[in-house]
């Protein structure tokens, strides 16, 4: 292990708690345990604070606090968008598109939909990476009742034309729904819903500074999807449960901070970016795999081919370097196998193995990623890795 | 909490067989029995009492009686009510355990039931056949409808263990572990890898009343941490059959980069093995273990033929125990599943980098040829670093 302090270049597989999240969130851990259904001042506080954060949600994604409804985190609010929508929609068609790479907790709930009779297509990348919009217009339908489409992807930061894919949903499927997966564009990208012309929009605060279990989904006025949690009819009865008092306070917090900060972060993150760009240019045989075009990238997810070994050798290294990368998105890497997107983008098995994943935050500073860059130019000499 | 009366009996395996040792044997029982219950009836009381096991717990004896179940040395274990040896109680307590355990059949046809006495205490005034009449002559109205007697095949059987002082009750046998005390055979060294047989070669290993010390090996870092995770949570696994479990992991990477780069890449596989024998023998020094052990089978994989287990044993002094040796792949598999570390060796956790694979390993590997390519390496310096550098992970079972 280094001595000196881990740079942690895996912002994208979680991110460490603002300071200032920690603080609005602790009373909530200690004195202020109310249950917010209760009708006591305990409880009144509770509900007081759950409804500040919406308050802070809503203004994040430009909507009003009655078109937020709290989750555990991102899995559910896109399990609840997916579900809920499709069977909600069921009368006016039963046929459902996603993305070419979406998560498994959209994949995985569309693909359960299919079992009560709904017809599952993927759109596809086009052979530069980016969404193909030709084809996703060719395939939208009348009965099309759901669209899901993120809005950044996870091992690339390809940033996909949501707004150009929801006029094509109101061309051409007028019955349908739009979501976007935005656990990964929060702080990246802007996410006004409206901007995006998306119905439902899914959120999740450990990737933005917030506490893990703790998230969000956004929903165009007007639109309820079916509920997949039953019981006390919390969240206007869209998710039952008592609500996590803390984490939740915690999710309003970090909407806070990351919609005063994403301007000036954005700024940062591009610097950094081009930090890195010229940095894999001079340690040879590395690049950085852009897939859409430089321009079409979130500057703070990289994903850099690498010679040599398979990039999982490299994170090893790295880590015992006090370097923390990561290799495909967490979630894909234990299911192991290749992914998906990369098969997209017409890498072979062999190539796509070979593939890192750095991401940044507003915190990360142009001096890690020049440690990380040093680390990387080490691990290569270690591994004889250079081309 | 238990009602009243309610014991745990476990009845020895092997045990009986063993003459002279059969004190030690018993103490080791009760001392591995109460490790095992120390986390779920810190309270029990447990008493050996002339060929039984009797455990008087202070929660729940059903749960005692499950967790028991995985304590080598017990062949099979009841739930039982303990009672004064005399006829009247007897044939009481017989009673109320018929009528609750009645509760748990349908009504729809009698039941096929027997009373079977068991009689231990040959001064008690009436003979087995006679207990069994008196108690099923006795039977209440409200039940005897319900019960066809079948001596042949009962569904249900009503067992009486009559001896001195306190007799039990019971209609139930749970089976146990068999095998024989962990620790009255001594001490090995497990090699434990990621995979699906070295858990249960250790499982077996300790079935025969031998400790497990159990020492794995790790690639970091050209593997990720996770595989030591993985080994970790099977080393707990397996420590639910072993008063204490060690997990030893020690680092092969200087080792595996020596070997792939200075010797045949075919005899790479059979290199790392040596080794590793190697290693593991100085631990066995260290921790007084009589021999090593390792999950492997004869030609489950092209690398495990007679020459190349013979080439890796001959790196070490001491026996190498395969108690896998004759099993078909799904018989281990089976045995995993039930020993509860299948669904964690399944998990998808490299355990050796690719770079370190030769493309063609040697398949009828030659001693002279392995001892030839380690007389490139510094396998005394090699060995001992490995050693050296060993973590030690004390497992809660």
């Amino acid at each position: 292990m280094s001595a000196s302090a881990p740079v942690y270049l895996d912002h994208a597989a979680t991110t460490p708690l603002a300071p200032e999240v920690r603080a609005a969130m602790l009373p909530f851990l200690e004195r202020e345990f109310g249950n917010p259904s209760s009708r006591h001042a305990l409880g009144v506080a509770a509900a007081r604070a759950l409804e500040t954060a919406r308050a802070e949600v809503a203004r994040l994604c430009a909507v009003r606090p009655a078109q937020v409804t709290f989750t555990s985190g991102g899995t559910e609010a896109n399990n609840l968008a997916v579900l809920g929508l499709a069977r909600a929609r069921a009368r006016h068609g039963k046929h459902v598109l996603i993305g070419p790479s979406e998560h498994p907790c959209v994949r995985d709930a569309a693909r359960a939909l299919t079992e009560e009779g709904f017809e599952l297509e993927t759109l596809r990348l086009d052979a530069a990476g980016a969404l193909d919009l030709e084809h996703a217009a060719a395939h939208l339908r009348p009965d099309t009742v759901l669209v899901a489409q993120m809005l950044v992807n996870n091992e690339f930061g390809t940033l996909y034309p949501l707004a150009r894919l929801a006029r094509l949903v109101r061309a051409n499927a007028p019955q349908a729904v739009l979501h976007t997966d935005a656990v990964q564009a929060v702080g990246k990208a802007p996410i006004a819903l409206a901007e995006l012309g998306v119905h439902a929009l899914a959120l999740s605060a450990h990737k933005f500074h917030g506490p893990k279990g703790a998230g969000a989904l956004v929903l165009a006025e007007g639109l309820r999807p079916r509920p997949l949690v039953f019981g006390g009819e919390q969240e206007r009865g869209l998710r039952s449960g008592t609500e996590n008092v803390a984490g939740l306070v915690g999710l309003g917090r970090a909407a806070e901070l990351v919609r005063v900060r994403a301007p000036a972060a954005r700024t940062h993150l591009a610097a950094l970016r081009a930090e890195l760009r010229a940095g894999l240019g001079a340690l040879g045989g590395a690049e950085l795999v852009e897939p859409g075009g430089p321009g079409g990238v979130a500057d703070a997810i990289a994903a850099v081919l690498l010679p040599g070994p398979p990039a999982e050798v490299w994170q090893h290294h790295l880590e015992a370097r006090g370097v923390f990368t990561s290799v495909g998105s967490a979630c894909q890497a234990k299911k192991g196998g290749v992914s998906p997107a990369l098969l997209a983008l017409g890498f072979d098995e062999r190539r796509a193995k070979q593939v890192l994943r750095l991401s940044f935050a507003r915190e990360t500073s142009a001096d890690e990623v020049r440690a990380g860059l040093a680390a990387l130019a080490a691990v290569a000499g270690e591994l004889g890795a250079r081309t | 909490m238990s009602p009243a009366g309610e014991v745990v009996i476990g009845r020895y395996g092997e045990l009986w067989l063993k003459g002279k040792n059969r004190g030690d044997f018993e103490r080791a029982l009760q001392r591995n029995a109460r490790v095992a219950l120390a986390g779920l009836d810190p309270g029990a009381r447990i008493e050996r009492e002339h060929g039984l096991l009797v455990v008087h717990p202070e929660q729940g004896a059903r749960a005692v009686a499950e967790r028991l179940g995985d304590v080598f040395g017990l062949s099979s274990l009841s739930v039982a009510r303990a009672v004064p040896s005399e006829l009247s109680a007897l044939t009481e307590a017989a009673h109320a355990l018929l009528a609750e355990t009645l509760e748990a059949w349908p009504r729809v046809r009698p039941v096929r039931f027997r009373v079977s006495t068991q009689r231990a205490d040959k001064r008690f005034p009436l003979t087995s056949p006679e207990i069994d009449r008196h108690v099923a002559e006795r039977i209440p109205p409200v039940l005897a409808p319900r019960l066809a007697v079948d001596l042949e095949q009962p569904e249900l059987e009503l067992c009486l263990h009559v001896r001195t002082g306190t007799s039990y009750v019971f209609a139930e046998r749970l089976p146990g572990a068999g095998g024989l005390p962990v620790g009255t055979v001594g001490r090995a060294v497990v090699l434990l890898s990621g995979g699906i047989d070295s858990p249960v070669a250790a499982w077996m290993t300790m079935k025969r009343g031998c400790e497990a010390v159990l020492l794995a090996f790790h690639s970091y870092p050209w593997v990720g941490l996770g595989f030591e995770r993985k080994v970790e949570r099977l080393a707990a696994a397996l420590a639910r059959y072993q008063p204490r479990t060690r997990l030893y992991l020690a680092p092969l990477a200087e080792i595996q980069t020596a070997v792939r780069d200075q010797a045949p890449p075919p005899y790479r596989t059979v290199l790392y093995r040596r080794m590793m024998q190697r290693i593991a023998g100085r631990l066995a020094r260290a921790e007084r273990a009589g021999a090593l052990v390792t999950g492997e089978s004869l030609g489950q994989v092209a690398s495990q033929t007679l020459e190349n287990l013979a080439c890796i044993e001959a790196a070490g002094e001491l026996p190498v125990l395969r108690p896998l040796i004759g099993f078909d792949k799904p018989e281990t598999i089976a045995l995993a599943r039930r020993i509860g570390t299948f669904a964690i060796s399944i998990e998808n956790e490299p355990d050796c980098c690719t770079v370190f694979m030769p493309e063609r390993p040697v398949i009828h590997g030659k001693l002279a040829l392995c001892e030839q390519a380690e007389a490139a390496l510094d396998v005394e310096g090699l060995v001992t670093r490995a050693f050296e550098a060993r973590r030690a992970v004390d497992v809660a079972g």
